[in-house]
């Protein structure tokens, strides 16, 4: 035991001169800060109906009822706020004073909900007068991460994860190069032994890189943590296979930064674009359960969004793939020790 | 000079060819085209859903005739009703008890609420008095001033957005590879022996990648704007792509030469994909605005290659005149990191 504790803390030392590593440790945990000093950056308003108008022209009590209802931006001359309206970043939505209320902007160009937003806006508003009788119910909402926060919490952390790869494959391709890989085979060393080493490794990098990016992001009530905390040791688990087999495939460094990249972007685009844009009860859906880190990515936003039963089906999956990846890999080695 | 030159030409596109650089353009290039027009035109936020849960059958309400605006569904019970709520966008009407209750999930913003409960009552105003207040509205109240719709729209913004990643980033990387690889074979020491100007070694990549950065954002251009609309276009966006191709390529160059190995180049490379390119994006993407942007260099190109794409011509003078500053200095600290290199090479 002491012995593999001792080659652990060399082979950790050895990691922390190589400077990608260090960087690819501590950038998920710079962009943690980065992200929680970020709410002065309104992502509030990216929900809301943003409207504009020429400085005086509307009335008072209109300005107060979009006020109300979005954003109101003043612009001084209808030049500039006609610029703002068809600048195609913004859904904006001009707002102009009529003969008997107000009448709108639009570039054409807006999604749907805004651009009959823009239709209907006069009717709208003609209509807030109208005194109707109702009573009305708003659900508050569990978690206190808006929607595109913590979109970014997610990504950064299933980054984080994913990244522990770099670790031991960098480690591995390392040693490949300085022919210290042709020193181990000749040395009394078990194929296991090594694998152990890599493995864990990849894995203390991972999950030390994701933790301490997860504490500086995430509040979450206690219960979630056991759910966090196995989501976090299974990826990390996963990352460190897929690492050693980089480290196995690639011939040299180049090689070696070109898988890491295709596989990020193959890792982290899937589970984003669906999460996004394919509803959940899609037939299609359930293909990005090809990429593990599609069941890690929805299962942190199951637990962010404080929703405790549906994590346990992410892990499922995420063990399954671990089981998957490393069953492949003792067969290759298995297979390359019959060579030998 | 000129043979020597022509030469240099032909090796340094054996070299991109040998590094299977046209393949890598053609594989994002067709990478691209398929996210474009597969899945980024056909992103759309529909209309608020309205649900309505109406047990007694009070209100008189008929099929919606075609060019309304409520989107409304029966549901048969209370629990349907706020299941097909929780999504925070949909808003829910319960006609069971007595006055008629609007109800909803919050968005988490007050103001975007409000306006949802505001559709509610435009929709509850229907049902009990038969007002239709969601109907289309005159012409004159609305006025249409664009001269895209929705579909250009996506399309022009998001092929200029691959261009600008394509080429800030990736040409950026093409070009260090190359040099990496002529470095570990003993290029550079070779050519402080050879007759052939330090210019036209740097001049003769610099060369190589704007053509190929060109044709890559023609095609790009052509195969997702169309051939027509595209070939109106064309002009500014060359005129732009060419700018950032000459600029990224300098800066890989010096990078390429200055850092010692390709580790640390990944490195900084990795520093530059994610805190320059990323507010850049943020900033042209969503409308987030900050007022440091305008310090920050890539995106005044940024803006620039967006006009460009929307036709709006930004002929400004101070712009590219300090572009093609910014250019020879490039230029000029990339010759001279160079001697220095050869000299010390020996």
């Amino acid at each position: 035991m002491r012995r593999i504790m001792k080659r652990l803390t060399y082979q950790l030392k050895n990691l922390r001169k190589d400077k990608l590593c260090l960087l690819t440790f501590l950038l998920p945990i710079v962009v943690g800060i980065v992200i929680n000093v970020l709410p002065t950056m309104n992502t509030q308003t990216l929900g809301e109906m943003s409207f504009g108008c020429v400085k005086s022209d509307l009335p008072a009590k209109t300005v107060r009822w979009l006020r109300e209802n979005g954003t109101l931006t003043e612009y001084g001359t209808l030049g500039e706020l006609e610029t703002a309206v068809n600048d195609p970043a913004t859904q904006m939505i001009g707002v102009l004073r009529s003969e008997n209320g107000i009448r709108t902007l639009l570039s054409g160009d807006e999604l749907k909900l805004y651009e009959t937003t823009g239709k209907t806006l006069p009717r709208l508003y003609d209509n807030r007068m109208n005194k109707i009788a109702f009573s009305q119910t708003i659900v508050p909402i569990r978690s206190n991460y808006d929607g595109l926060k913590s979109l970014l919490i997610v990504i950064t952390l299933v980054t984080a994860m994913f990244m522990g790869c770099t670790f031991n494959s960098m480690n591995i391709i390392g040693e490949k190069e300085d022919g210290v890989a042709l020193v181990n085979q000749i040395l009394p060393m078990g194929t296991g032994d090594y694998i152990l080493q890599k493995l864990t490794l990849g894995f203390i990098g991972g999950c030390a890189s994701t933790a301490i990016c997860a504490f500086l992001c995430i509040r979450i009530a206690p219960a979630q943590i056991p759910p966090l905390f196995l989501l976090i040791v299974l990826s990390a688990y996963t990352a460190s296979l897929i690492g050693l087999f980089i480290g196995y495939f690639s011939s040299g460094l180049m090689t070696g930064i070109v898988y890491i990249k295709i596989l990020m972007i193959l890792f982290l685009a899937p589970p984003i674009i669906f999460y996004l844009v394919v509803p959940t009860d899609n037939v299609v859906f359930p293909l990005s359960y090809l990429f593990p880190s599609s069941a890690a990515f929805y299962g942190l936003m199951d637990v962010l969004g404080g929703q405790a039963h549906r994590p346990w089906l992410n892990l499922a999956i995420l063990a399954g793939h671990a089981g998957l990846l490393s069953g492949i890999y003792f067969l290759i080695m298995a297979k390359k020790r019959k060579r030998q | 000079m000129w043979k020597g030159f022509t030469h240099l030409l032909k090796k340094d596109l054996k070299m991109m060819l040998s590094g299977k650089f046209f393949l890598l353009a053609l594989f994002s290039l067709v990478l691209y085209s398929c996210y474009i027009n597969l899945v980024y035109v056909n992103l759309e936020q529909e209309d608020y859903q309205v649900y309505l849960f109406d047990p007694h059958g009070a209100s008189a309400r008929q099929d919606a005739p075609s060019g309304q605006n409520e989107h409304v569904t029966d549901v048969g019970s209370r629990q349907e009703l706020e299941n097909a709520c929780a999504d925070g966008v949909s808003i829910g009407i319960d006609l069971s008890a007595g006055t008629p209750e609007i109800y909803m999930l919050s968005s988490g913003t007050q103001t975007a609420d409000h306006y949802r409960t505001e559709w509610g009552k435009a929709v509850l105003t229907k049902i009990m008095d038969e007002k239709a207040v969601l109907s289309e509205t005159t012409d004159h109240e609305v006025e249409i001033i664009g001269a895209f719709d929705k579909e250009q729209k996506s399309r022009r913004e998001i092929t200029c957005e691959f261009l600008f990643f394509e080429l800030s980033a990736v040409g950026f990387l093409g070009l260090a590879s190359i040099l990496f690889k002529e470095k570990q074979m003993g290029v550079i020491r070779v050519h402080g022996i050879l007759p052939v100007h330090k210019a036209a070694f740097i001049l003769s990549k610099l060369c190589v990648f704007l053509l190929s950065d060109l044709f890559f954002a023609i095609l790009l251009t052509f195969i997702n704007i169309g051939f027509g609309e595209g070939l109106a276009i064309l002009p500014g966006i060359l005129a732009q792509a060419g700018i950032l191709s000459l600029v990224m390529a300098l800066v890989g160059f010096l990078c390429a030469v200055w850092l010692p190995d390709f580790k640390q180049f990944s490195l900084f490379y990795l520093v530059l994909a994610v805190f320059i390119t990323t507010p850049v994006f943020l900033a042209g993407q969503t409308g987030v605005s900050w007022d440091w942007i305008i310090f920050h260099p890539m995106y005044h190109l940024f803006t620039a290659m967006k006009s460009a794409y929307f036709g709006v011509a930004t002929t400004s003078f101070p712009f590219y005149s300090i572009c093609a500053g910014t250019t020879a200095l490039l230029f000029y600290i990339a010759y001279r990191v160079l001697a220095r290199e050869m000299t010390k090479e020996g």
